[in-house]
């Protein structure tokens, strides 16, 4: 939403970047590319350090090396916070929502950084309190509309059911028109219905202008909405291309794909 | 704390308390002139105000401290030095030995970063460092001799000479922190702290400057406690280090648990139980405490909603039978919530 203006077709760019936890490198000299307005793919075996590449690009841990692009920005050193003011925001793989909020509140939360309003401004029920208050609802209804929940505003995130409560975290997340939406397996737990209209949200999503890195397990998910996948194995890229070229790639096939990837493949 | 952006439901739900209890307030020392007992509601009123603040820092934000004694005491005796040593007028001091507070929590800034218990142990430390200041710079608070010669409050130049005033004083003093809290539900500011307690991670990623609203509530409770500790000072007249201990925190962390975390009036109903309730039991003497003890474990097993809850739930099951024989419906729908 804030980025500053930058013609070039990447809107992240990670440069050889790492990530060391004690003696085990679990990203290790990454490079990726993320091109603007498209959904990017991001797959591997377990323990691959998908997670944790996301999770250095929306910056819960800080690279060991290497570094981090946005737009036009270096973003290296940036926390958390400063990353989703600027535009990145993220869902989270084991569901982070606010169980005691509603519905509503909790896509609130998500427009935090959007308003000003403090302390004195809620005590004095200041015109900035009363304005904000009102187009935070007016968005926020407007997000649990575009994400299917509009109905189940006002119940408790936590009596959600699963399916629901998914939904929700990408709802908190898009609330704000990020630049650059984390989705950390979006589909997990979900059945196949569920799972179809996960990715046809994501489709609509990028199609709204927000480009997408997807951590996700559910194959058809993966291939039937990324525009491009980086594949990672044992921490390190394995393969960059588009979702054709990745089915065909020998050495994600051995990988990934292969005798145990049959297997997995099945069980998504 | 929830119900934002359904303001009708939640207004009509608890608008005729609040009134009934104001206007109970205001009759009350008509009702009840006894010195005394006017004292002890005062005394119940200052330990309200620092219970609030006690409140938004555990109850909203999730922050524990068991430093509060530290907050209280600051703002009592930097309203006692304020107009018993340089002569300035008591609303002035009042406000004051909330700044000074407020400003002495500043030191807690760095420590905002810790949690749970080790955040606890931290306002513990602190608490205890002011304690000592207390106790050892007796040039300045009179030691463990304690502070004497505090003049009464005086408003707008009318000295508040009997307890009634000073009642009066004190209760309108809570009733504005009350009313100035619970402004805070519903709000930008209110929905972020509470965001930073149910899960701090989800609330940076969606932007918010988690170190900063902790340290904001901090202040805020510290401000009222000091605010607090004035109105003590005043009403009291006498300041001993030993008002100020470990214990006194412990106290104000009593009366947040057993009225409800969470809970602004809960707050309240724990200050009016923890200072009013070793009174009543004055009559059985030595055995006040140990009664006092065990009433305390009691109402936890009631559950965690503490008093708060327990009189919510009370409210809906006499609504309910009311409404049953009102309208002779079959029994088996109080349950719903």
């Amino acid at each position: 939403m804030s980025t500053t203006a930058d013609d070039g077709a990447w809107l992240l760019q990670a440069r050889s970047v790492s990530r060391r936890f004690g003696g085990l490198l679990a990203v290790d000299a990454v490079d990726l590319a993320v091109r603007r307005g498209s959904v990017h793919g991001l797959i591997g075996p377990n323990g691959a350090g998908k997670t944790t590449l996301l999770n250095l690009v929306a910056g819960v841990y800080r690279v060991s090396s290497g570094m981090l692009r946005f737009g036009a920005r270096d973003i290296t050193q940036h926390s958390t916070a400063k990353r989703a003011r600027a535009g990145i925001r993220r869902t989270f793989q084991n569901l982070k929502l606010f169980g005691e909020m509603t519905a509503l509140e909790n896509v609130a939360i998500g427009l935090h950084a959007q308003m000003r309003a403090g302390f004195f401004d809620a005590v004095l029920s200041t015109p900035r309190h009363r304005r904000e208050e009102r187009s935070i609802r007016d968005r926020s209804m407007a997000v649990l509309h575009f994400v299917g929940l509009a109905g189940l505003a006002h119940v408790r995130a936590g009596a959600l059911a699963y399916g629901h409560r998914r939904q929700l975290e990408i709802a908190r997340a898009i609330v704000a028109r990020p630049t650059l939406l984390l989705l950390d397996e979006p589909a997990a737990g979900l059945n196949v219905t569920e799972a179809a209209h996960v990715s046809e949200l994501i489709a609509r999503i990028r199609d709204d202008g927000t480009t997408v890195i997807l951590v996700e397990h559910h194959m058809d998910v993966v291939m039937r909405v990324c525009d491009e996948i980086t594949v990672l194995n044992y921490g390190r890229r394995l393969a960059h291309g588009t979702p054709g070229q990745i089915q065909e790639d020998p050495g994600v096939i051995e990988a990934y794909l292969g005798r145990s990837g049959e297997n997995e493949r099945a069980q998504a | 704390m929830s119900a934002s952006f359904d303001p009708s439901a939640r207004r009509r739900a608890v608008r005729p308390v609040t009134l009934l209890v104001v206007a109970a307030l205001i009759v009350l020392p008509w009702i009840e002139p006894d010195k005394f007992a006017l004292h002890i509601l005062s005394l119940i009123a200052i330990a309200s105000i620092a219970a609030m603040g006690l409140q938004v820092l555990l109850g909203y934000s999730g922050q524990l401290s068991i430093g509060q004694a530290a907050f209280y005491g600051i703002g009592a005796y930097t309203s006692a030095l304020l107009t018993a040593k340089l002569g300035v007028p008591f609303p002035l001091a009042l406000v004051g030995a909330g700044a000074a507070a407020a400003i002495a929590s500043l030191l807690m800034v760095p420590i905002t970063r810790l949690t749970g218990a080790y955040l606890a142990v931290a306002t513990l430390g602190f608490s205890i460092i002011v304690y000592l200041f207390i106790q050892n710079e007796e040039w300045l608070t009179g030691g463990s001799y304690g502070f004497i010669g505090i003049p009464r409050a005086e408003l707008f130049g009318y000295v508040l000479r009997d307890q009634m005033s000073s009642y009066y004083l004190n209760v309108g003093v809570a009733a504005i922190v009350y009313f100035t809290f619970a402004r805070i539900e519903g709000s930008r500011f209110g929905r972020a702290i509470n965001a930073i307690r149910q899960d701090a991670d989800a609330a940076r990623a969606s932007g918010i400057g988690v170190t900063l609203l902790k340290s904001e509530c901090f202040v805020i409770a510290a401000f009222v406690a000091g605010v607090a500790g004035s109105l003590y000072a005043h009403e009291v007249r006498y300041l001993a280090p030993n008002d100020f201990t470990f214990w006194k925190s412990i106290e104000m962390l009593i009366m947040v648990v057993i009225g409800g975390v969470g809970s602004l009036a809960g707050a309240i109903l724990g200050a009016a139980v923890v200072v009013g309730l070793p009174e009543y039991l004055r009559a059985i003497g030595d055995y006040r405490m140990l009664v006092f003890g065990a009433i305390l474990i009691a109402t936890m097993l009631f559950g965690e909603g503490g008093l708060a809850a327990l009189f919510a739930t009370l409210g809906r099951r006499v609504a309910a039978v009311a409404m049953r024989s009102a309208s002779k419906l079959p029994p088996g729908n109080e349950a719903a919530r």
